[in-house]
């Protein structure tokens, strides 16, 4: 599985990677992430490459991720073309992506999934867990190959404890959006 | 068998510490600078005496751990690679002195350039001073490769460079992190004199040199058998055949995953020492195939070092693009082309050109790096723009302050300490073109004390006049908060003695030196005009102000005492200025360019943007509670 993340510097984007890395491997999965440092302040785009079961290639081409996890609906449109035709887009938007995008998207047979996941993160009064209510949201469509299960895992592992409590919260806040 | 998750640069600490390496030592550089802090978090979990430090430069570095090496210590030093070209003055002469305790360089390469001035290629150094190279293609690999490294070194008594790009250094990988260190093979027996080598005089260097070429070429014969030499996608039948693959690094996995996009079977040649280069292995390869691409980055190393090259391509006939990361894009074009070129068609999926268009169309701007709220070197910049304009020459240096580039107050960064000598220069040049404009170097901390002192000294002494700004945020910032000479603490958190910067500028002879806060505005603003007018008096000559505060994203403190929100005002018109002359992160210019708003989720409440609104529109918060 191809996984391509993107959102913007302070969004947690590394960590998020994190944790469906660490979901992976407690699934047993060969796991290679590619990360950005240096550069990339706070407040830069920043973006990571995910192969859960995949090779050992550290970047995804673009046309052939099968999932975009968005944390910024702009970083998402950015990476779009990473998707490939029959993938998945999972986005932090309040209005899904430009509808200009609707009528080839929808050609390519590429699903979007949109979360208005600052609004959930507002009211669990912690927009830090934006990232993990976009990762609990993925699970309930069954194209993201992991179960909120192995995301819940993945978080117990690893920690660290005083965060693991509201993480599994922002998970479930995530979940039970997309009800 | 136990897997785990690493980071490359972790995976190299993990390795470093495993096989029993006993002194490492580094100056930070992205992307290596994870590593040092990995042997430290390595040391103190599996209880190993390791010395670690931050050196004060990769020269410093490199000869620390070579003394521990000639100590009969395992030792192993980290580095960005353009900072092995401020070591390569030692790298070139310890080839030939040889080490006791194997001796490991690590020098990370950065294709893209993602966060490096230059695209150079370590194992093109390596090959000039006769060093031999490991080429990790995973994080994984690079604890199989230190083990082979140090068992290298010790046996042929030579430095050895394992040398990870950016995408081993930065990727996560499942690693089995079993140990399989091994413990040393010269033993820990303390320096042992040998003046005829540790001191050799030039007659005994070329003694050194013949000793180091024949150490290479038995190095060779036995790389032509080494492990890390393999190929894969072997053919059953070994005849002619139309194309087959060179490739090394991390491009390799790249090439191999492309093959597998596009459904051929390509042989392989997987060369995990590209120096000195196993040319039997390579010869016997190439000859079996009409064509043969060498796939390497960031430079052409392997093929370089090989003499016929009537059947080969790469970068050196122009097939491989000479500048820019080998993406799986690129790489998936250069492949289909040559084979393409045989007679092999092939079909892949590129992106799909219909959507790139639409999102070509919604014209979506780039997020460039810019410092970060409540950044001093804002402040700092700020005040220097307002003080002297946009005239005046501003050499600049490397470090998170590079990006005054954005504050238009960086007219030059050339490398580490060319701010001062460029100021230097500057100012010699503008007495012949007879140029009035005030120069105002920036520097920061570490880089400073990097490689500062030298050029300051040498300005002092040749009577130039400019003003040297030092922006003080008490760590090396850009790559992680490391510490400086100039903190009291180590690389593990150890008590270490402070070297005071002033102390080090008065000391180099500087008449004019002031330490202040750049937060503070307008005292700011007055040193720096104060600067100016010493550097134009008869007596006159460098002006040095130590802008002094620390760094935001490591101590906040400062900025949590006395926290100053601010509001902007009904009256904003959306001028733009704050937003292009400040240029603050959380100073959002509205869709519709009506006002500029705060964005509180990134705001730190420093109050510093007040002075950026001239027209008095941004304001602290009190005030309008007050009111």
């Amino acid at each position: 599985m191809k996984i391509v993340l993107a959102g913007i510097g302070g969004q947690g984007v590394v960590y998020a990677t994190k944790i469906l890395s660490q979901a992976g491997l407690l699934r047993g999965e060969k796991v290679m992430a590619s990360e950005n440092h240096g550069m990339s302040q706070r407040g830069g785009s920043v973006m990571s490459h995910l192969k859960i079961g995949g090779s050992e290639a550290p970047l995804i081409r673009r046309g052939t991720a099968d999932l975009l996890v968005g944390f910024d609906r702009t970083e998402t449109m950015r990476n779009l073309t990473f998707v490939r035709a029959s993938g998945n887009v999972f986005v932090n938007s309040t209005n899904g992506l430009d509808s200009s995008l609707s009528e080839r998207l929808q050609e390519l047979n590429i699903a979007v999934h949109a979360i208005n996941a600052e609004a959930c993160a507002k009211e669990l009064g912690s927009p830090a867990v934006t990232n993990l209510i976009v990762l609990g949201f993925a699970p309930a469509h069954n194209e993201f190959g992991l179960s909120l299960d192995d995301l819940k895992s993945a978080v117990r592992a690893l920690g660290p404890a005083k965060a693991v409590e509201l993480n599994l919260k922002a998970l479930d806040v995530g979940a039970k959006a997309a009800r | 068998m136990t897997t785990q998750l690493l980071l490359g640069n972790d995976a190299i600490a993990l390795g470093l510490t495993q096989n029993e390496c006993r002194v490492v030592t580094a100056y930070p550089g992205t992307p290596s600078s994870e590593i040092l802090a990995g042997v430290v978090k390595f040391k103190k979990k599996l209880n190993r005496d390791i010395y670690t430090e931050w050196s004060a430069s990769e020269k410093v570095a490199f000869e620390v751990a070579l003394a521990a090496s000639w100590s009969g210590l395992r030792a192993a030093v980290t580095m960005k690679q353009v900072g092995l070209n401020v070591a390569a003055d030692s790298l070139f002469s310890a080839a030939y002195t040889g080490v006791v305790g194997g001796f490991v360089v690590v020098p990370c390469d950065d294709p893209g350039p993602h966060s490096s001035q230059t695209e150079q290629d370590s194992r093109l150094l390596a090959l000039t001073a006769k060093v031999p190279v490991f080429d990790p293609s995973t994080p994984a690999e690079t604890m199989a490769m230190l083990k082979a490294a140090f068992e290298l070194s010790e046996k042929h008594r030579v430095p050895v460079i394992m040398r990870p790009t950016t995408r081993v250094c930065h990727a996560v990988q499942s690693i089995d992190v079993t140990d399989t260190g091994m413990p040393p093979l010269n033993g820990n027996s303390g320096f042992k004199k040998d003046q005829q080598r540790w001191a050799a005089t030039p007659v005994f260097r070329l003694k050194l040199h013949h000793e180091l070429n024949a150490k290479l070429q038995a190095i060779e014969s036995e790389f032509e058998s080494s492990s890390f030499n393999y190929v894969v996608n072997q053919p059953l039948a070994i005849s002619h055949q139309p194309f087959g693959i060179i490739s090394s690094g991390s491009v390799f996995t790249t090439s191999q995953e492309v093959l597998d996009e596009l459904g051929v079977e390509i042989p392989i040649l997987r060369i995990g020492t590209p120096y000195p280069l196993p040319r039997k292995l390579v010869a016997e390869f190439v000859s079996r195939f009409e064509r043969v691409l060498i796939i390497e980055e960031p430079d052409a190393c392997i093929e370089l070092q090989i003499a016929d090259r009537t059947h080969v391509s790469g970068r050196l006939d122009y097939v491989i693009p000479n500048a820019g990361e080998l993406t799986p894009e690129v790489v998936m074009k250069v492949i289909g082309g040559q084979l393409d070129k045989v007679g092999l068609t092939v079909a892949a999926s590129p992106e799909d050109s219909a959507l790139a268009g639409i999102i070509g169309a919604l014209k979506i701007a780039p997020r460039r790096p810019r410092l970060c709220p409540g950044c001093s070197h804002r402040s700092a910049f700020f005040t220097l723009k307002t003080t002297f304009g946009p005239n005046a020459i501003y050499p600049g240096d490397i470090g998170c302050y590079t990006l005054g580039t954005n504050l238009r107050v960086v007219d030059t960064c050339i490398d580490m300490g060319g701010s001062v000598t460029m100021a230097a220069g500057f100012y010699h040049a503008s007495k012949i073109t007879q140029d009035k404009r005030p120069i105002v170097a920036t520097i920061g901390d570490s880089t400073f004390l990097h490689s500062g002192i030298v050029p300051l000294i040498n300005s002092v002494h040749t009577n130039a006049r400019f003003i040297l700004l030092i922006l003080d945020n008490h760590t090396t910032a850009m790559t992680g908060a490391q510490p400086t000479p100039a903190n009291d603490y180590a690389a593990d958190g150890s008590a270490a003695t402070r070297v005071p910067i002033e102390n080090i500028v008065r000391a180099c002879g500087v008449k004019f030196v002031h330490v202040a806060d750049p937060y503070d505005q307008e005292p700011f603003e007055k040193l720096l005009k104060d600067a100016q007018a010493f550097t134009q008096t008869d007596e006159g000559g460098v002006a040095v102000i130590i802008a002094d505060r620390p760094c935001v994203l490591y101590d906040d403190s400062p900025v949590e005492a006395n926290p100053i929100p601010v509001v902007i005002t009904e009256e904003c018109d959306g001028c733009r200025y704050c937003v292009e002359a400040f240029e603050c992160p959380a100073l959002i210019l509205r869709a519709d360019k009506s006002r500029v708003d705060i964005n509180y989720n990134v705001c730190v409440d420093c109050g510093q943007c007040i002075d950026a609104c001239y027209k008095g529109f941004i304001i602290p918060k009190e005030v309008v509670m007050s009111n």
